[in-house]
Parts: structure tokens; sequence; C-alpha cells
């Protein structure tokens, strides 16, 4: 019963996609059509993930469709974000896309595209997460950018098209590299597997993962960082990122940034699970302390000196990443702990202020920081919202990146790099600093005069209040079943440290 | 010639197909050429299923012959008659630059795979050794030409190198697995050429150096 979810999960929003590009006439009639049905599609993919990751916390991981699918506590955490986002991001759209229908930035062929290439783009995503076979894996990631890309370019502007066919190719290309990876790990498998027809199942590499060999799996690796590591936004491999995210609407910023790249994150630690047991954990992590201090100075100097709301943003995102791959370099369980709650926080935390910027573009019209005054007077809810979500991004208590943030420098100082992780608390001071400022810049002084005082409507603001409640409550206290699946997930990635495979529990 | 000698001569035709693919100065002659060299991967899928008894394959030769051979070359042929052949800026490196690069990426690839023992590509090493330098040489065209539509044909070049890489090293995996790429390379030319030809249309130039506003 419980697989059969994991079917109807992938089916809801394939279906919604087919039928919201079926429709695109205008009319109030259609776009009420396709309003509701994309409304319909989030709300079941945020059941039935809820659904699913309950099922993995009773009874353990499941498999489907002759073990083609597979969902144990570490993609059930992804599950979870997806469903999630998707479902709060997807009520903002509406809100959202009805303005700019309005305002004529879009017309109603283009708004079903959108609604046909979001709920795309959520299938795609969902079968990262929920892919066992590690070649449709890859070709699930290949298919986010190919469902995502219409997405960034949307408003068909120079610049837009500009960001569109950046994403496209610096992905396209980089998620190459993981092919190679992923190709590499495939002939390994099936060269010392017993069944070497299931050597393209990741439960079944794990099983045997001991055997495979290190040489191979190390050019695997490096492969796999570079392929995925592009997609998840990872410094020097981040340039399409502030492009595409600051040039999509803000709902589908949104959805990049807090969904996205975490499946790409995810991709990888499917990885560590399979090469760690042949090469051991030391080169992984080498590596994620690299990439993921590399990241977080470069975002935080990029952060420091942004003007425009929506790139200051796009860099938060790299900076993030590259605090979670510090957690998943520092290693031990509280460094993959650290790094998994970090990936849940971010998400809750990018979304809302990416849909408060999308609120602030309804209402001033304009990313720009010199340009964004009086905020508090103007929008005070929109206003409350976004000082909520950049002090979280700061890091400041008792929001949920705080508890995450301070379990990383735990992890830090447990692993004895104690300099290291000076070096990040001072850029995480500067981060914080640049969120002061633009919170000190936006929310007070006065609005420019063409800026009309008066909140955005309720579907903008209630998804951002849902977001805002569930940080502080992630924040105070961690809920008994999020710690659970957080242990549970932890366990998957560090069972291949210790050898004992984890994969048919 | 045995099999496997002729899969691994096959595949260095690849490699001279490919740096007159990135040297043609006119798109559409380049889209043929890049017909032709996926007709000689197709030949090579052909040679490999024979040497190594791997029915498989002949179904991916088929398939290759499908969205290679016909569909990418008539996709690029159909999209150059809407925005027009221009004459394409010429790359950043010259053509005897380009030969010595791919000469340099050649080496470095046998140099990488030489140490792999895997029973499925034994024998087929120099293959292997040219199906990632192949992948590179795409990766290469991507970089240093300035041409939108020029910059897919590059991808296509990574794609034919890591098909072939594939084939070489995997080609027992499930049909669904191949049948999975390959119409997410085709998708991916298609969704490339439209977002192309759409640049086209409003920036009226094909040149990467009009897509500079966004920065910092």
């Amino acid at each position: 019963m419980s697989a059969n979810w994991l079917i109807w999960l992938l089916a809801a929003p394939l279906v919604a996609a087919l039928g919201a590009f079926a429709v695109r006439r205008p009319g109030v009639l259609p776009r009420r059509l396709v309003e509701g049905l994309h409304l319909a599609s989030v709300s079941v993919v945020l059941g039935l993930a809820l659904l699913v990751v309950a099922a993995v916390l009773r009874e353990g991981p499941l498999l489907a469709l002759d073990d083609w699918l597979y969902v144990d506590a570490l993609a059930a955490i992804f599950v979870l974000i997806i469903g999630v986002i998707g479902f709060l991001a997807g009520v903002y759209s509406v809100g959202y896309l009805r303005h700019d229908l309005e305002t004529g930035a879009l017309d109603a062929r283009r708004l079903s595209v959108y609604y046909g290439f979001f709920n795309l783009f959520l299938f795609t995503m969902l079968l990262v997460v929920t892919s066992n076979n590690i070649v449709m894996l890859w070709v699930a990631v290949e298919a986010t950018t190919l469902g995502s890309a219409f997405l960034v370019g949307l408003y068909g502007q120079k610049s837009s098209l500009e960001a569109a066919w950046k994403y496209v190719i610096i992905c396209t290309v980089g998620v190459a590299f993981g092919l190679y990876g992923t190709v590499l790990v495939y002939a390994d498998a099936a060269n010392v597997l017993q069944h070497p027809e299931r050597a393209s199942l990741w439960t079944e590499i794990v099983r045997g993962a001991a055997a495979l060999d290190p040489t191979i799996m190390k050019v695997a690796f490096v492969f796999v960082l570079v392929g995925f590591g592009t997609k998840a936004g990872l410094f020097p491999l981040h340039a399409w990122l502030p492009d595409a995210h600051s040039e999509a609407p803000s709902p589908v910023s949104a959805l990049l940034s807090a969904v996205l790249l975490k499946c790409a994150v995810f991709v990888i630690l499917r990885y560590v699970v399979i090469v760690t047991p042949a090469i051991g954990p030391a080169f992984p992590q080498t590596l994620f302390l690299v990439f993921g201090g590399l990241s977080l100075a470069a975002a935080a100097f990029f952060i420091f000196v942004q003007r425009d709301l929506k790139r200051l943003l796009a860099y938060s995102s790299v900076e993030n990443i590259g605090l979670i791959a510090l957690g998943l370099g520092l290693g031990g369980p509280a460094g993959i702990l650290a790094a998994l709650l970090h990936t849940m926080n971010h998400s809750l935390a990018k979304a809302l202020m990416f849909c408060a910027s999308g609120n602030i573009l309804i209402k001033y019209g304009s990313r720009d920081l010199e340009a964004v005054r009086g905020l508090l007077r103007v929008a005070p809810v929109t206003g409350l919202l976004l000082l909520c979500g950049a002090l979280a991004l700061g890091g400041a208590p008792p929001f949920n990146l705080f508890v995450s943030e301070f379990w990383t420098v735990v992890a830090g100082v447990r692993a004895g790099q104690t300099a290291l992780i000076v070096v990040c608390l001072l850029l995480l001071t500067v981060v914080l600093t640049a969120f002061v400022k633009l919170v000190g810049g936006a929310l007070f002084g006065a609005a420019p005069n063409h800026v009309r005082r008066g909140d955005v409507g309720l579907l903008n603001l209630l998804p951002l209040a849902v977001l805002v409640v569930l940080m502080l409550g992630l924040g105070l206290h961690l809920p008994a079943p999020i710690a659970q699946l957080l242990d549970q997930a932890a366990g998957v990635v560090l069972s291949s440290q210790s050898g004992t495979g984890m994969a048919g529990r | 010639m045995s099999g496997i000698a002729l899969v691994n001569s096959l595949a260095g035709l690849l490699i001279v197909t490919s740096l007159l693919v990135v040297e043609t100065r006119k798109l559409r002659w380049s889209a043929l050429v890049y017909g032709l060299q996926s007709l000689v991967l197709v030949l090579v899928f052909l040679a490999l299923a024979a040497a190594m008894q791997a029915s498989r394959l002949y179904i991916w030769a088929a398939l290759a012959f499908v969205t290679k051979v016909v569909l990418v070359p008539l996709i690029l042929y159909r999209a150059l008659g809407q925005v027009g052949d221009l004459e394409t800026p010429s790359g950043l490196l010259s053509p005897t630059a380009a030969l010595i690069v791919a000469a340099a990426i050649l080496g470095v690839s046998y140099a990488v795979v030489a140490p792999f023992e895997l029973k499925v590509v034994a024998g087929l090493k120099p293959a292997l050794a040219i199906s990632v330098a192949h992948f590179f040489l795409g990766l290469l065209c991507i970089l240093t030409q300035r041409n939108l539509l020029k910059q897919v044909l590059g991808y296509c070049l990574m794609e034919n190198g890591s098909h072939l890489t594939l084939a070489l090293m995997a080609h027992n995996a499930p049909e669904l697995v191949e049948i999975g790429i390959a119409t997410d390379a085709i998708f991916a030319v298609i969704i490339m050429v439209a977002m192309g030809t759409q640049i086209q249309r409003t920036l009226k130039t094909l040149d990467t150096n009009a897509l500079r506003a966004l920065k910092g």
C-alpha cells in the first residue's frame, strides 16, 4: 500500500503538468481551471509526501516499481522538502501570477505554460529523490534542468533569456560530468556484483560497495562532485545560479534555491554512501571542506557588496550550500546531522525570502535595494516577514538556521578543526552584517512616491506566514518525528563509514 | 581485422569528425558533419554489438540513428533556416591550436583510463580513451566557440562521447536506461535550439558576447 503512494506521488504532478499544457486558452474559465488543477496537484503532492515520510518512519524504506523507486529516511527528508515547499510556493504562485497577468507581464498562454512547467519541475525533482536506479537518477537530474529552463526564461526579456541560456548550458554540461561518474560506478558494480543485471540499483551497489575498485571510485566521485556540484551551486561551479535565481519568477526562484539545489546535494550524498566503503571517508570529506569553505568565503563577499535583492539571496544560497558541504566535510554524527538539518532549515528560510522578494517586486517593481525603502509603512506584514527571514538567514536565534549553524560549529570543534571554524564564524558575521544592512535599508526610510500603501493579497502572505511559523517551530524545538527522521537519515550516510550496509534496513 | 580492433579504429574516426564539426565555419555544414559523425558512432555501436555479442547494442544503434543521425541535424538545419545561417564568428582557438589541444586531451584521457581494471573494457582502452577525450573536445567547443548554436553542437559532441563510454562500459544496462538518456539528450537539444532562436529573435544575434548584461 505505502509503495503505491510513491507511484501516485510521481503521477500527480505529471498529470497536472500535461493538463495545464493542454489548456492554453485565454479567458477566466480556462485560467480558473488551470489554477485549480495546479492547486490540487500541489496539495496532493504535499499530502502524499507526508504519508510517504510517515510510512518510512513507521515501516522503514519503501521500494516500488521493481525496485526502481526507493525512499529511505535520507530520501524522505528531501521528499518532505519538495512536498512542503512545493505546496507553499505553489499557493504563492497563484497570487503572484495573477498580478503578472494584470500588469501584462504575462499573457494567458504563458500562464498555462508556467503551471505546466511548475508541475513538471516538481515531478522531475520527485523523480530525483525517489530513484533507486542510478542511471535513471541521472536522467531525472538532467530533466530538472530541462523542466525548469523555460520557467527561468518565462518573461522572455533580454536578461531572463540570458539567464535561461546560461542555466541550461552550464547545468547540462555540468550534469554531463555526473553521467561519467554514474557510468563508472555502474560498470565497476556490474564487474563485482553477484547479479550484474541489478548493478544499476543503488541498494544493490551499496550492498557490494566494499568490493568496488578504489581508483575507479575516486575518479567517479570527482566526476559526481563536479557534475552535481554544479547543479548544487558550489563555488566555483555556481556561475549560473545568481542569474537564474534572480531572473526567474519569484516562486520559481524559491523552488530553485530551496528545493533544486538540495536535490543535487541528495544525489551527491547517495554517491558518498557508495564510494566511502571502497575509498574511506577522508577523500570525500576533504573535497567537501575545500568546496564548502570556498563557497562560504566567496558568497559572504558577494552578499556584502550586492545591491540587487534577489541576487543577494542567490549568493546566500551559495553560502548555505557551502555550510551544508562543510557539515558533510567535518563528518561524524554531529556534522552529518548538522548538514541535513541545515538543508531543511535553509529551504524554509530561502523560500520565505524569495517569496517576500516577490511581494517587494509587486509593490516597488524593482529589486534594487537602493529603491526599496519604507517597506514597514508600505506593506507592514511583508516587512515583518522579510525581517524574520533576514534574521534567520543571518543566523540569529530563535530561528531555525541558528540551531543548524550551531551544530556545524560543534561538529567542527569535535573534529578538531577549530581554526577553520573561527574563520567560518567571521565569515558568518559578515553575512549577518549584510542582512542587518538589508533590513535597515528596506524596512525604514521614506518610500518612493510612486509606491502605493497597502499590503499584497492574502495568497501572497499566508504561505510566508506558514514558513515563519515552521522556522520558529524548528528553531525552538525539534519535533520528535523530524528528529527521528534526521537520526535515521544520518545513519544511512554514516553506515558506509562503519562498513555495515544500511540499504536493506 | 578483429571486431575489437574495428571498434578502436572507428572510434578514432570520431575524433577526426568532431574536429571537423568544430572547425567548419558554416553552421549548416557543421550540422551535416555532425550527422556524419553520429553515423560513425552508430557503426561503432554495431561493431561493438558484434564483437561483444551484446544484442542490446543493436537497439542502441537504431535509437542513435534516429535521434543523432536524423533528428538532431534536422532540428538544427530547420532552426538555421529560420534564423539564417550567418558566418559564425571565429572561435578563440586557431585550427592548429585546436588540433594540439585535442592531442593533449587524448593523451591525458588515455593516462586516466589506463589503470582501470575492468573486464568489460579489456582491449578497448583506446576506444574508451577516445570516448572520454571526445567528451572533453565537446566541452572545448562550448568554451571556445561564440555562436550559441555552435555551442549546442559542442554539447552534442560531449553527448556522443559519453554515449560511447556508456556503450563500452554499460551496455548490459536495462534498455529503459538507454531510452531515458537518449530522450533527455534530444529534449536538451530541442530546448537549447528553441532558446537559441528566441534569443536570436530578441537580441538579433547568436553571438555569446551579446549575453553579458548580468554580472556580479
